[in-house]
């Protein structure tokens, strides 16, 4: 130093502690499941926090938030229900009936258009397959892949919206199946669900070369005869028994695995066809329906499987999203996973091993059981019978339908919508007939006594199963959740509001009624350094939204249909 | 002579009225069940619940479910029947005249004409074609099933025949039309694919199916390794030479030889049957 410049010896002391501080920081990044400019992925990230470092828009300045732009795709009959996909100031919007629009991110305007034409005649009547949606497509390689309403993958080129590849995942004349989710990449892979277990169908997940299009892995949710698990299914049920992994799952690159919910096992509500042994047997019933799988990520074979819901017999998917974030349990940091089945039960387990962490439940009106054992096992069942109506709370709608809960590093708190419901279930033995729907009973649905709201968005602490706050609604909520930097929450409701909840304290901080209701994930995104925030519009009058819209008799029929993105900024001159 | 053909006459004469009976009862539009109604309806509640309820209509047709409820709608029966024959355009509600037997059509038709106040409700015929919502699941014979259940045998997952063939209907059209069954195993063990050719992308050389040569792309099916992959690329990206030591063999793994025997008796039984 002595003539004010540095030794070569210090120079070579300084770049150590540069790469000391640098490895030092690694964990946190590896750690980190929030977005930044872009929203890559279907959940933000692969770790499906649903929540973004941008602050722009914060509690004491969400009031002055305005409409910047609004994209309507022209499918007004649908919905919108699909995650818009945000790369370097691209928006990757899919509709309903498989169209993606690329737009420009500041402004909506088109760049392409890429219309999918199914094959004819490809939905089989009576089956799951006839439902029309799209919940997102997966941006990687180059490429924007989109799974199809007549099970098709097809991969489109990211720069052109032309057509690169197409491949057929399954039949949907036969298979009575579906691809409405959006898939996920991996590496050089990308992954698809299939949605078809309601239905007498074997569900699974596959994988495709990003590159190539030809096929990497399948994963078959229920193991074949001789595979260990098949023990669990009687007769010939496992190749009926449902366990559809039918919405998006997670990756961690530091281990290298996939983590995905499975479906329900079907027959949904009636089990005598499927279960050989007791309906709480600790090795697992029907093998791995209603479970949370993880499997390596280059050849999708199985590391473990935690089931959550033994013999479902409520058509209690656990097909939803899975969380993945790093916490500290009895004072040591751990690899976990945060994920909710549709009956509300939330799960933290760890995601190295599959180990249950503990698990607590989300919805306030609950029959179904009577609750659950300190490691996560179900207490009191209330089987359906058959010829015997039993009343289950929640219903087949879900305590949270397959829209996503959000989480919030900055809180440590999950942020899950919530609806209150209840069915009273006949069981009634079926036989399966391929691809058909193969619910062995049901019941319709009402809402439940003594209540005056029926839905409820909540902030709990995973690690502890509080409820921190709680924020009622009158009827129900089906958009999925987002949480930012600026401790905000939005979410959008059916009567058409998109709003935003301090993500403190759970208090309303601004509204905006966008016209139709809210059926879809709503995203945030930086481009040129104005954060946006963009939600699809759009009510859907069948499947669940059309069972919720009729337990509100002379309001849910004026929920409005439509499909149109409406993005939100802060104005120029407030910014 | 004359008895011979006076039995003859008689006999010449029931065939006819046999005839006409089977005619009438094909042409008819309406046949009356009243005599075995209360197991027609049965079935039909059964069809009902099975393809109807799930996410739709709920437990007879009470309402509750996301669509409408069918139950005392005061619907009568020509709207019931035109329904679940056409469908409803732009909705879900699809046509089910060719994917159910007309069994189970016309006890669905007449369950549901039931929970709408219809005591003695007629069964008519689905008019074929009109509701063509879906492909039809047509009937083999009964010593073609096991070929027929094999050859789409979902268990095989893309190792089954139905990865690449259509028929009847159902199965990925990659493959042409199959027109002409191979007469034993063996010969389909040995069947020439004159048709696939190598394509050269990307450094790579790759089995093809090839679908078109345009002057804007080239699409083509990679045989790789099942299921096919629908190629679209730039003529000037890829080089398509005749031949290919790919052979149709390699995809049949799967199956046995009695198995493939099974299935060509389906597939001969699918030709006959056109």
């Amino acid at each position: 130093m002595k003539d004010g410049k540095a030794t070569q010896e210090e120079r070579k002391a300084q770049r150590f502690l540069c790469l000391l501080c640098l490895l030092c920081s690694c964990p946190l990044f590896a750690q980190d499941g929030a977005t930044r400019a872009d929203w890559p992925h279907y959940g933000g990230t692969q770790f499906a926090w649903r929540y973004s470092t941008l602050d722009q828009i914060n509690t004491s300045n969400v009031k002055n938030l305005a409409p910047a732009w609004m994209f309507q795709t022209g499918e007004y009959t649908d919905g919108l229900q699909s995650t818009p996909i945000v790369v370097d100031g691209v928006m990757y919007l899919s509709t309903a009936r498989n169209q993606v629009f690329a737009l420009d991110a500041a402004t909506g305007k088109v760049i392409w258009n890429y219309k999918y034409t199914p094959r004819a005649n490809y939905a089989k009547a009576g089956s799951q397959g006839v439902f029309v949606q799209n919940r997102g497509v997966a941006v990687g390689g180059g490429k924007v892949f989109m799974g199809t309403i007549d099970s098709h993958l097809v991969a489109i080129d990211q720069n052109t919206g032309r057509e690169l590849w197409k491949v057929a995942v399954d039949d949907s004349r036969q298979c009575g199946c579906n691809i409405l989710s959006a898939p996920l990449v991996v590496k050089d892979k990308v992954i698809i669900g299939e949605n078809g277990g309601d239905g007498a169908f074997r569900g699974y997940l596959t994988a495709f070369y990003i590159k190539t299009g030809r096929l990497a892995w399948r994963f078959y949710v229920i193991p074949a005869p001789g595979e260990p698990g098949s023990e669990t299914w009687k007769g010939e049920s496992w190749k009926y028994g449902g366990g559809a992994p039918w919405m998006t799952g997670s990756y961690d690159p530091d281990l290298d695995l996939v983590y995905w919910g499975t479906g329900n096992a079907a027959s949904d509500f009636y089990d005598g066809d499927r279960v050989v042994s007791e309906k709480d047997d600790p090795k697992g019933v029907n093998l791995h329906t209603a479970s949370v799988v993880a499997l390596e990520a280059d050849s999708g074979k199985l590391r473990w499987a935690h089931q959550e819901i033994p013999d479902d017999e409520w058509d209690f998917d656990s097909a939803y999203e899975v969380i993945l974030i790093d916490r500290e349990v009895n004072g040591r940091m751990r690899k976990l996973l945060v994920h909710m089945n549709k009956s509300g039960l939330t799960f933290v387990l760890d995601r190295v091993t599959g180990q249950f962490v503990k698990a607590f439940t989300v919805p306030e009106v609950q029959t179904w059981i009577s609750g659950i054992t300190e490691d996560g096992k179900l207490i009191g069942r209330q089987s359906p019978g058959v010829g015997k109506p039993v009343t289950i709370c929640p219903t087949v709608m879900g305590a949270k339908s397959w829209n996503q809960m959000a989480y919030s590093p900055r809180t440590g708190y999950i942020y899950t919508p919530t609806i209150e419901t209840c069915s009273d279930v006949t069981a009634n033995r079926q036989e399966p007939r391929e691809g058909i729907f193969f619910a062995g009973g049901g019941g319709a649905r009402r809402l439940p006594p003594g209540r005056e709201t029926f839905s409820h968005i909540d902030a709990f602490d995973p690690m502890t199963g509080k409820r921190v706050w709680s924020f009622p609604y009158k009827y129900g909520l089906l958009a999925s959740m987002l949480s930012t930097a600026g401790d905000l929450v939005f979410t959008g409701d059916p009567e058409g509001n998109f709003f935003a909840l301090n993500a403190r304290t759970g208090d309303k901080l601004w509204s905006f009624q966008t016209g139709a209701g809210h059926r879809g994930s709503a995203v945030t995104y930086s481009v040129n350094g104005r954060q946006y925030i963009a939600t699809p519009t759009g009510w859907q009058q069948s499947i669940t939204g059309g069972m919720l819209s009729s337990l509100f008799p002379g309001i849910g029929e004026t929920w409005r249909v439509g499909s149109t993105l409406v993005v939100f900024a802060l104005p120029e001159a407030i910014r | 002579m004359k008895e011979l053909a006076t039995k003859s006459t008689k006999g010449t004469k029931a065939l006819c009225l046999v005839c006409l009976l089977c005619l009438l009862w094909l042409i008819s539009p309406s046949v009356s069940v009243a005599q075995n109604l209360p197991d027609i309806l049965n079935r039909g509640e059964e069809v009902f619940s099975q393809s109807c309820t799930g996410y739709c209509h709920a437990v007879k047709g009470a309402g509750g479910g996301a669509a409408p409820r069918l139950a005392a709608r005061g619907f009568d029966q020509a709207y019931i029947n035109n329904i679940v024959t056409r469908g409803v355009p732009d909705t879900v509600m699809q046509g089910f005249a060719v994917t159910l037997s007309r069994t189970d059509f016309t006890a669905v038709v007449a369950y549901v004409a039931s929970l709408n106040g219809i005591t003695n409700p007629s069964i008519t015929a689905p008019a074929l074609g009109l509701g063509a919502a879906a492909v039809p699941d047509r009937p083999v014979p009964a010593e073609a099933a096991s070929g027929r259940d094999l050859f789409y045998d979902a268990t095989r997952s893309f190792g089954r025949c139905s990865t690449c063939h259509e028929v009847n209907g159902l199965g990925i059209p990659v493959a042409g039309p199959i027109v002409k069954a191979p007469a034993n195993v063996q010969e389909l063990r040995g069947l020439t694919t004159p048709l696939v050719s190598t394509v050269l992308m990307n450094g790579e050389s790759m089995p093809a199916l090839v679908i078109s040569k345009g002057t804007r792309s080239i699409i083509f099916y990679d045989l790789t390794t099942p299921p096919p992959v629908l190629v679209t690329a730039e003529p000037s990206a890829v080089k398509i030479s005749d031949g290919s030591p790919w052979r149709h063999a390699s995809v049949m793994a799967s199956y046995k030889d009695a198995e493939l025997e099974s299935i060509l008796g389906f597939l001969k039984a699918a030709l006959t049957a056109r």
